[in-house]
């Protein structure tokens, strides 16, 4: 992988992109079934993922360079959200679990995530067109 | 592509609660329908939502109406003899349809449509927020 362009940063800012995307889409999901009888709410786990990931790099790392090389824990880029079901509530007597203000609250959190993110990449990749212009001098 | 998918299941949620829309709208209409083509009242219709759900760990793809129900309760039965539709007692069945019930129904319609527009509306922001990325 070229470090240069994709460091382990920007490829944290792309999963959480991914995980938000997959979140909005959950949202929609939620949303499009409030009135489904026994429906039960789904949503994304990925914090908690990238978190743990996070701990259990090491301090140095080591290319892998070759198949056979003894492979890390776990590979950053192998990280994935995943999707959960929350069966554990009942909002309503049709056993139906979606909280309409939850979910709205919670997508409008997921959004300004998106743009944060969104924000945060674009300021890397500023930066680095800024290098590339500059040094052209 | 996710974001896509996302504004397909708002869609999904859009035309489910559409169609319940529908069906409220010709339930009201038809409250004081005693003629139907099979010869018995206007009878008041439901729909049935189901969640469209992907195989475990994987996001749900939507609502979809799987049937639409006929109310198997009774007609209201008034008595009005100059009514051409009165049986041979004087009474006349009117549909079984409460038009308060009917109204509620159409209001959490119209809310769920609504909180489905907001949702494609986020969805579209934020894929024209990714359209950025790297625009500088």
């Amino acid at each position: 992988m070229n470090r240069f362009l994709v460091d382990g940063t920007n490829l944290i800012l792309q999963l959480a992109l991914d995980a938000a995307a997959e979140r909005q889409r959950v949202s929609a999901h939620n949303l499009a079934n409030v009135n489904t009888p026994n429906f039960k709410r789904q949503e994304v786990s990925f914090e908690e993922k990238l978190k743990a990931a996070l701990f259990a790099q090491p301090k140095l790392q080591l290319t892998r360079t070759h198949e056979k090389h003894l492979p890390r824990e776990l590979e950053l880029s192998d990280l994935q959200h995943e999707v959960v079901t929350d069966k554990s509530t009942s909002m309503r007597p049709d056993d139906n679990n979606v909280d309409i203000d939850r979910e709205m609250v919670l997508m409008a959190m997921n959004q300004m995530h998106f743009n944060a993110v969104t924000q945060v990449l674009n300021n890397r990749y500023s930066a680095l067109r800024y290098i590339l212009q500059e040094g052209r001098r | 592509m996710k974001m896509f998918q996302a504004m397909q299941v708002s869609a999904s949620g859009l035309t489910a609660e559409r169609l319940r829309l529908d069906l409220i709208a010709s339930n009201i209409a038809n409250a004081h329908t005693t003629r139907t083509e099979t010869g018995e009242p206007y009878r008041r219709k439901t729909a049935v939502f189901a969640a469209v759900l992907a195989e475990a760990g994987q996001a749900g793809e939507g609502v979809r109406v799987t049937a639409i129900r006929t109310d198997p309760t009774e007609p209201r039965l008034e008595y009005d003899p100059t009514h051409p539709d009165a049986n041979e007692e004087g009474y006349v069945a009117y549909p079984n349809i409460n038009v308060v019930q009917e109204m509620v129904d159409l209001v959490t319609a119209v809310r769920s449509y609504e909180a489905n527009v907001t949702v494609l509306n986020a969805g579209k922001n934020m894929f024209l927020k990714a359209l950025e990325i790297g625009r500088g």
